[in-house]
């Protein structure tokens, strides 16, 4: 009988020691999901920084405060680089950095970790949103409890944040999209577009205004959009809607992608079946390089992107700016990014009218002159 | 007939304060304060208010732990529920925003999660030569995929008024209102389970189908009112989500399906039938949440947390393996 006993005690202290034992592991686990070295201090110092963050009186810039990004998920190699830019400046600036990648790249999942983040009482939350309606109680209850809400890379409600850090204009990336496919298919011809998933809010932003634009100016009327296929931002599913779009469409002569994860995927189907479809979008350097090429090898003549770790530098120099009060998110607001390059920066109203947002610049021209550089940076 | 008990841990005879500590659901009640003290220890911010302000997304989901608890009981399982979870919340929010009142909003909800429960019923009861695995997988798909065609390629709606989810959405005191409506649950489903004929029927088909069947039990009415109630309740668990999310897209609700299934798995209910009590998957589910939330606000990696709650309940269910081979080398000696 005593044994028995035993055994389940045994048992009971197994399950401890294997809570106890991922407990102490925090500070490795913490710098991992960043992609970032040198973290496991800042990590450990998160929760004296958090707990005591509201006694704290802002002295010099960052130090004493705690700055959070959320990415859309783990496992995205954009949203790592993103990450890490933030992370870089936050701890440059001498403030704490949690990076949080949710589970899964949808708002659920991110509501999660954003009512983990308001328990911590962080000073900031920047977060690249998932659905764009989805997080609103969530972010409404993190500014209620006095914390500096803003996005970037992906949008939310503008009440329900104080500004958006906008990697490109929708108009200037819409335009630099729908130029790229009228020069490739020689101005005449069908082209298809591969997105991410259906409520990704930037992918839809963008399409609608390469839609937009086409419609509104006869130069495009030659041009021919099939479809809008969705690869989910998954490998294999973006793998199968590319070779849907070569079944169905034997016309085709230009796929568009707007997504790292499906531009890649689609690079790498076109380039192995030869076929004559070119690709173009946007995509991360160090992925596409093998792809870019003007030759007939080559699937993607050339792309486009910004810089996401220049995207999360400038979130972060815009949270410290909002933490420290040097801007609220109101338009006309202007401060100060480090060495970036288009430093100062100003806030902005968007083009809606709903909120504001800074722009980070124009979108960048990837093509075989310069890929073999970029592909180091990132 | 089977015991109610969840998981045996050990060859204690039934009754007194010893097996009582010794059952599974005991077990589960030392793991829960465990917990509790292995939250506070490692985050500052793990206390009462905090643990109750992060739970209403949780608690969504632990609707379906009762309804899926008689299914798995009944030793059938239904992977569908989070895919009614997100055509209920989807039509709730296109008839919010075609003007019906908020009580209406509700029972669109309810309605159609019911409705679900009961193609899902129907369809078990009609095919009984297939695994209800392969059944519930088959409408998984088709109902996420009338959600996805409803939702065109948007991809999400949200309601437009919102003050009657804001409501739903609101705390008396520190504590959320679906918190109280999670206990009532519990309460009725325990009631039901332990302490009327309908609920020893369940144990009974779940521990042997053909003789339940000719003890004259019919088996496949008490299926297809388990699948109903299920359903029901994932329209329950919808309209609590929609209080925290203000709409719904394709994702919404994905993997819910399982994360319920693993909360009465770890309370001892067994995916074969027949063994299991409601006790236990409650407390199991709270186990598995405060977990969640304690690794959440130590800004553990998600995808580490699952790793670790994946562990716990393989360990959970091994446990009787473990138990048995300490007294079989007992015996030998």
């Amino acid at each position: 009988m005593k044994k028995k006993l035993i055994s389940v005690l045994v048992s009971a202290g197994m399950i401890a020691a294997l809570l106890a034992g991922c407990g102490s592991s925090t500070p490795e686990s913490s710098p991992a999901s960043s992609g970032a070295a040198a973290a496991a201090e800042p990590a450990e110092s998160a929760d004296t920084a958090a707990t005591d963050g509201a006694a704290e009186t802002s002295g010099s810039g960052a130090a004493g405060h705690t700055y959070a990004i959320v990415t859309k998920a783990a496992g995205n190699p954009y949203m790592e680089r993103m990450s890490s830019g933030f992370q870089g400046v936050i701890e440059a600036a001498g403030g704490t950095c949690i990076v949080q990648n949710p589970e899964a790249a949808t708002a659920d999942a991110q509501i999660s970790v954003i009512q983990s983040l308001i328990s911590q009482g962080v000073d900031s939350i920047a977060v690249a949103a998932n659905d764009a309606n989805a997080l609103t109680a969530a972010l409404t209850e993190a500014k209620d409890a006095g914390i500096q809400v803003l996005t970037l890379d992906s949008d939310v409600n503008a009440a329900a944040r104080r500004t958006f850090c906008n990697q490109a204009g929708i108009q200037e990336v819409g335009q630099a999209l729908i130029d790229a496919v009228y020069d490739l298919t020689g101005g005449k011809g069908q082209y298809a577009i591969l997105s991410a998933t259906s409520q990704a809010t930037n992918q839809n932003a963008w399409i609608d205004a390469m839609k937009t634009i086409a419609e509104n100016d006869d130069k495009y009327s030659g041009l021919e959009l099939v479809e809008v296929a969705y690869g989910d931002d998954e490998p294999q599913k973006s793998t199968d809607q590319t070779q849907a779009l070569l079944q169905n469409y034997p016309e085709l002569k230009v796929i568009c992608a707007p997504t790292t994860v499906g531009i890649s995927a689609a690079a790498k189907v076109l380039q192995d079946q030869k076929s004559s479809v070119k690709l173009t979008g946007l995509g991360l350097p160090s992925e596409m390089a093998e792809y870019i090429g003007s030759d007939g090898a080559h699937s993607c003549p050339y792309m486009f992107l910004w810089n996401p770790i220049d995207l999360g530098k400038l979130a972060a120099y815009t949270s410290i700016a909002l933490v420290d009060g040097t801007i609220t998110g109101k338009a006309g607001d202007s401060f100060e990014a480090g060495d970036m390059e288009n430093s100062p920066y100003t806030v902005t109203d968007m083009s809606d009218g709903t909120g504001t947002e800074i722009i980070l610049g124009p979108p960048f021209r990837f093509d075989p002159d310069n890929i073999a550089e970029w592909a180091e940076v990132y | 007939m089977a015991g109610k008990s969840g998981r045996a841990i050990s060859a204690a005879p039934k009754d007194g304060l010893r097996s009582r500590i010794l059952s599974w659901e005991g077990a589960l009640v030392l793991i829960f304060l465990a917990v509790q003290i292995f939250g506070v220890s490692i985050s500052p911010n793990y206390n009462f208010t905090n643990v109750l302000r992060e739970m209403p997304k949780y608690l969504a989901e632990i609707f379906m732990l009762f309804g899926m608890a008689c299914i798995l009981i009944l030793g059938d399982i239904d992977i569908s529920v989070g895919s009614i979870v997100c055509l209920s919340a989807t039509m709730a929010c296109f008839a919010g925003n075609a003007g019906a009142p908020f009580p209406v909003v509700v029972l669109v909800c309810l309605g159609i999660g019911l409705l679900c429960g009961m193609v899902n019923g129907f369809l078990a009861i009609k095919l009984q030569e297939l695994p209800t695995m392969i059944i519930t997988l088959g409408t998984q798909i088709i109902f996420r995929g009338i959600a996805e065609v409803t939702l065109k390629s948007g991809g999400s709606v949200s309601m437009e008024d919102v003050a009657g989810l804001m409501q739903m959405g609101k705390k008396l005191g520190p504590f959320p209102l679906s918190l109280f409506f999670v206990v009532l649950t519990a309460v009725i489903f325990s009631v039901l389970l332990n302490r009327t004929v309908f609920g020893r029927e369940l144990y009974a088909v779940g521990a042997n189908k053909t003789a339940a069947y000719y003890a004259g039990i019919e088996v496949q009415k008490d299926r297809f009112i388990c699948y109903s109630l299920l359903g029901g309740l994932a329209g329950v668990c919808g309209i609590f989500l929609l209080a925290s999310l203000y709409g719904a897209n394709t994702t919404t609700g994905s993997g819910f399906e399982m994360e319920v299934i693993a909360m009465c798995v770890f309370g001892g209910i067994a995916t074969t039938g027949g063994k299991g009590n409601l006790t236990g998957a409650f407390i199991a589910a709270f186990v598995i949440v405060c977990i969640r939330i304690a690794l959440g606000q130590r800004n553990i990696n998600t995808q580490l947390i699952l790793v670790i709650i994946g562990a716990m309940l393989i360990i959970s269910v091994l446990l009787p393996t473990i138990s048995n081979g300490l007294r079989a080398k007992k015996q030998k000696r």
